[in-house]
């Protein structure tokens, strides 16, 4: 018999008696201040909301240096174009975007160790998620993870009308069945192993900033 | 050397013994003021513990489900019944590639089954890659905590550690610029890695879907970059459908951290996309293990502890945890979660454990899952007693307590002689003789008269009457 | 209503003082108290030890015992949870179910059953409470702190917060477990003097003069450790404390040996 089996069959000789799940009858409706709730939450994670109009996140959030001295970055396709009002910035971002886009991208598995020295990657999440904090990213690609990871900084941008109260919310939202992978994403990469002190960065971003785009 | 001995051996250091203490109260503190945040947290925890107790009653049908939904989705499934099976698949899914360099991200299944000293004497490369685990992995020492693996280690000794390791200047103890040196180290590793090892904190028997949660982004680092990506998961970690999911979710953070979600929840279905031209087609393998589980799960008394989703929080708060560290029980999973399960593995041999407690049954009140934990300890108390696992000085006393306590004639003389010769004994003659209740306590004054000589003197008086 | 006392062995012999207490407390309240000489255990500490088949002898003499009485209240919290929640599978007598179910822990019988005599005494002291675990998580005197569940009344704070001129001192952490746990004391002295050590720092933080508690085990246990080391702490069981201000029993007297 093969261990396959032999497991089975072992999993059958006793069985443990049939429980019923307990169902609540509702679940936790969304909170009067939903934004608020997340971005607190997100805080305690480690991470920062930011309110933003969507054709402008760029102006939003805050970058590790001057817009136009970032030479790694990595942009999700999906993102939408940003236009800053000048005079905060005399940037041409979608221009920029598409350049930096397609320095720090490669197909192959070289060009994705090669993202080691990403400065910031942007990604476009599908909705946010209130009591946790938390955001549903399916990325476009293995790469598209990596440079969520090997970013310093990690930009997210989220539909602000997308917001679910908890997970239960968004787990009817999740076709998981179809889902090679995805993610929820709460904060940077962070870590408390050594006594209890927070790190941020431990292995990936040391930064997350979750920008909310009103339409 | 049991938890007896190791525990009285870490109460020794008192400061360090207080420090452990608070460092995991802060935890369990954090913990209570994130179930604060969950207005339907007693809720939660019936809804996740029913759903557990569920898929344990059909455990052979949703690893069925599973196993097709995740063959469909381009994943192999193995099968191990025990520890030697799941390191030689490991092993041989790694040698008939030829690789030799392998990050894993934090698996308690991979600890109990010691497969990193396994694969390391055959010559392969395994390196932790969550920082608290590589901390303990370079000291050759095992995790003291399921979810804060070095938790019992001060900065200091860290620092002296990656002095050693990793060229750390002399003295360096600031935990930033520590994880700053570990993460430039670990980089190099997850990059040269050619096979990536997880664990699973869930799998979803609907979808074929399994879902690793760290804080670190290690579990996903470490399976995006290696063609090959090996989960090695327990068969206790099954849930039906992926809506089942949320419950946890919304307990396990909050109960092992305190965090209201650690910061990747990663959902795996099937391999990751091929990306690479000339590089080997990326790979899922996916190692099933029982070792001991179905044993357990035939154990009616104790088949509950399977619905652990190792959170943790049950060693948060135990006193006995707190003031002993987790190197004390000598076992893969310390505190009351392990004294429950490391039993049934090898009783004669972890018979202490379940004893390493006061039954103040606070952790069974933290648990998410709600293992009855203390009682669970209770039950192995009789069991190890009938099994004849206990010392046999403590079955004669309790052999001879127990007849006394059943003759109240006998009861009485004796505890009357008894009382007469402790008023006279010097103090010290007494402590010696009642040790080791006095080793830390000194005995009140004893009474002259026993509760029920007083009340028998006072019945006395009654039918005197009044005088 | 008819009230059996059930005093365990170590208050017989240790602390008589706390059984006394315990009947003229429960007599003031207007009970018709009785005592059975011939229960000396609960089974408990054979229970707790493993020794499941003597701890089943023990309880069924207290099933014999008791049955016919409307209630038993024991000034030990840990024996009356004992009894509530093992008796019924420990012993095969039908009439198990009910002797658990009766079975009660004083103050929560007395607030049960809205019977408190006056506590008109004054009491000006600080008095640290400990939280027996078993009190607590057991037969649920009190909300632990771990739980999220609708809150319970503490009986015990209830009452000590009727006594005049009583001050209730506050603790860092006010459910932790004081380290006795029954042959846990002794097996693991070293850990478990650690527990209860750490319990009395924590009450002199909070500046108690006086540590009381519902279970007598816990407080002998502190008072062993606070004697030692010559500690600032006087040890009083709840009856005491209780009997003092509605009977003006004095305590300091009764707390020396006779
Ligand atoms: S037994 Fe419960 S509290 Fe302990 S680790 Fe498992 S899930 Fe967490």
């Amino acid at each position: 018999m093969s261990a396959r089996d032999q497991i089975l069959a072992a999993l059958t000789r006793h069985p443990a008696p049939p429980v019923e799940p307990a169902r609540p009858e509702s679940r936790p409706e969304m909170p009067a201040n939903p934004w608020s709730v997340l971005e607190e939450r997100l805080a305690q994670n480690g991470g920062r909301l930011v309110h933003s109009h969507s054709g402008a996140w760029i102006d939003s959030v805050k970058w590790p240096c001057e817009f136009a001295e970032l030479t790694h970055v990595y942009v999700a396709k999906n993102v939408p174009e940003s236009s800053p009002t000048p005079p905060a910035s005399q940037l041409s971002p979608t221009a920029h975007l598409s350049t930096l886009t397609s320095r720090g991208v490669g197909a192959t598995a070289k060009a994705m160790r090669d993202l080691e020295p990403l400065e910031v990657t942007v990604l476009y999440a599908d909705f946010a998620v209130a009591e946790n904090g938390a955001v549903w990213h399916v990325p476009a690609s293995a790469l598209e993870r990596t440079a969520a990871l090997l970013a310093e900084h990690l930009i997210v941008l989220v539909p602000a009308s997308s917001l679910v109260a908890t997970l239960h919310h968004a787990y009817e939202r999740i076709a998981l069945a179809e889902t090679r992978f995805g993610w929820f994403l709460s904060g940077p990469s962070k870590t408390a192993d050594i006594e209890q002190s927070l790190v941020l960065g431990a292995h990936g971003p040391r930064t997350m900033q979750l920008v909310a785009l009103e339409s | 050397m049991g938890h007896v001995d190791r525990a009285r051996e870490f109460v020794r250091d008192e400061s360090r013994t207080k420090w452990h203490d608070e460092s995991l109260w802060f935890v369990r503190a954090k913990r209570d003021d994130a179930a604060d945040t969950v207005p339907d947290w007693e809720a939660l925890r019936d809804e996740a513990a029913t759903i557990k107790r569920d898929a344990l009653s059909r455990l052979p049908d949703l690893w069925r489900q599973f196993e097709t939904a995740a063959t469909e989705a381009g994943a192999v499934v193995h099968w191990a019944r025990d520890a030697e099976e799941h390191n030689q698949i490991v092993l041989d899914l790694l040698e008939e590639r030829g690789f030799r360099r392998v990050v894993k991200s934090k698996s308690m299944l991979t600890e109990e089954c010691g497969l990193n000293p396994f694969l390391e004497a055959r010559g392969i490369e395994i390196i932790d890659t969550d920082l608290g685990e590589r901390i303990v992995q370079l000291r050759n020492e095992p995790p003291s905590h399921i979810v804060m693996p070095a938790i019992h280690l001060k900065r200091s000794e860290v620092g002296k550690l990656f002095e050693k390791e990793m060229g750390a200047p002399v003295g360096l103890d600031d935990p930033d610029a520590l994880t700053a040196l570990a993460r430039k180290d670990l980089r190099k590793r997850f990059i040269a890695a050619e096979a990536g090892i997880t664990g699973v904190n869930f799998a979803v028997a609907e979808t074929g879907s399994f879902v690793v949660v760290t804080n670190e982004g290690n579990a996903d680092l470490g399976t995006a970059l290696p063609s090959l990506h090996i989960a090695c998961v327990g068969l206790e970690k099954i849930i039906p459908a992926p809506s089942d999911l949320a419950p946890f979710l919304r307990l396990l953070a909050r109960s092992a951290t305190g965090q209201p979600i650690s910061a990747y929840t990663s959902h795996f279905r099937g391999p990751r996309e091929a990306e690479d031209i000339g590089s080997p087609a990326p790979a899922m393998h996916i190692v099933i293990v029982d070792n001991g589980r179905s044993d357990l799960l035939a154990q009616p008394s104790f088949r509950d502890a399977l619905a652990c989703i190792r959170c943790g929080a049950c060693l948060n708060t135990c006193p006995v945890y707190r003031r002993s560290g987790g190197h004390s029980y000598g076992t893969t999973i310390p505190g009351p979660i392990g004294s429950v399960l490391e039993p049934s593995r090898d009783p004669k041999a972890h018979a202490e454990l379940p004893h390493a407690c006061t039954l103040c049954g606070s952790c069974t009140n933290v648990c998410p899952v709600r293992v009855p934990l203390h009682h669970q300890l209770l039950t192995w108390r009789a069991h190890l007693a009938e099994g004849g696992h206990h010392p046999t000085r403590r079955r004669v006393a309790f052999g001879l307590a127990g007849r006394l306590f059943a003759h109240p004639r006998a009861y009485e003389i004796l505890t009357k002689a008894g009382r007469r010769v402790a008023r006279r004994l010097p103090t010290a003659w007494l402590d010696r003789l009642t040790s080791p209740w006095t080793e830390a306590r000194t005995l009140p004054p004893i009474p002259a008269r026993s509760f029920r000589e007083q009340m028998r003197a006072r019945a006395r008086q009654a039918t005197k009457g009044p005088r | 209503m008819r009230v059996a006392l059930f005093v365990p062995c170590y208050v017989d012999q240790l602390r008589p003082q706390i059984g006394l207490a315990t009947l003229d407390f429960l007599t003031a309240a207007g009970f018709e108290v009785d005592f059975q000489e011939e229960v000396i255990c609960c089974g408990q500490p054979f229970l707790t030890a493993g020794e499941t088949k003597r701890a089943a002898a023990l309880g069924a003499r207290f099933v014999d015992a008791f049955q016919h009485v409307d209630a038993i209240v024991t000034p030990s919290g840990s024996c009356a949870a004992t009894l509530r929640r093992h008796l019924e599978s420990l012993v095969a007598a039908p009439a198990a179910a009910s002797v658990a179910a009766k079975t009660f822990e004083l103050c929560e019988f007395i607030t049960k059953e809205s019977a408190c005599p006056p506590l008109s005494r004054p009491f000006p002291h600080r008095v640290g409470l400990h939280a027996s675990c078993h009190g607590l998580r057991e037969l649920g005197l009190g909300t632990p702190t771990e739980t999220r569940a609708a809150t319970r009344i503490d009986p015990a704070r209830e009452l000590l917060s009727r006594i005049p001129e009583l001050e209730i001192t506050s603790l860092d952490r006010r459910d932790e477990c004081c380290g006795f746990g029954g042959t846990f004391s002794v097996e693991e002295a070293a850990v478990s003097t650690r527990m209860g050590l750490d319990r009395l720092e924590d009450h002199g933080r909070g500046g108690a003069e006086i540590v009381t508690s519902t279970d007598v085990s816990c407080l002998l246990h502190l008072e062993g450790l606070s004697r030692r080391r010559t500690l600032p702490f006087e040890i009083f069981h709840i009856a005491e404390i209780l009997a003092a201000s509605a009977l003006g029993h004095d305590l300091r007297a009764s707390a020396e040996p006779r």
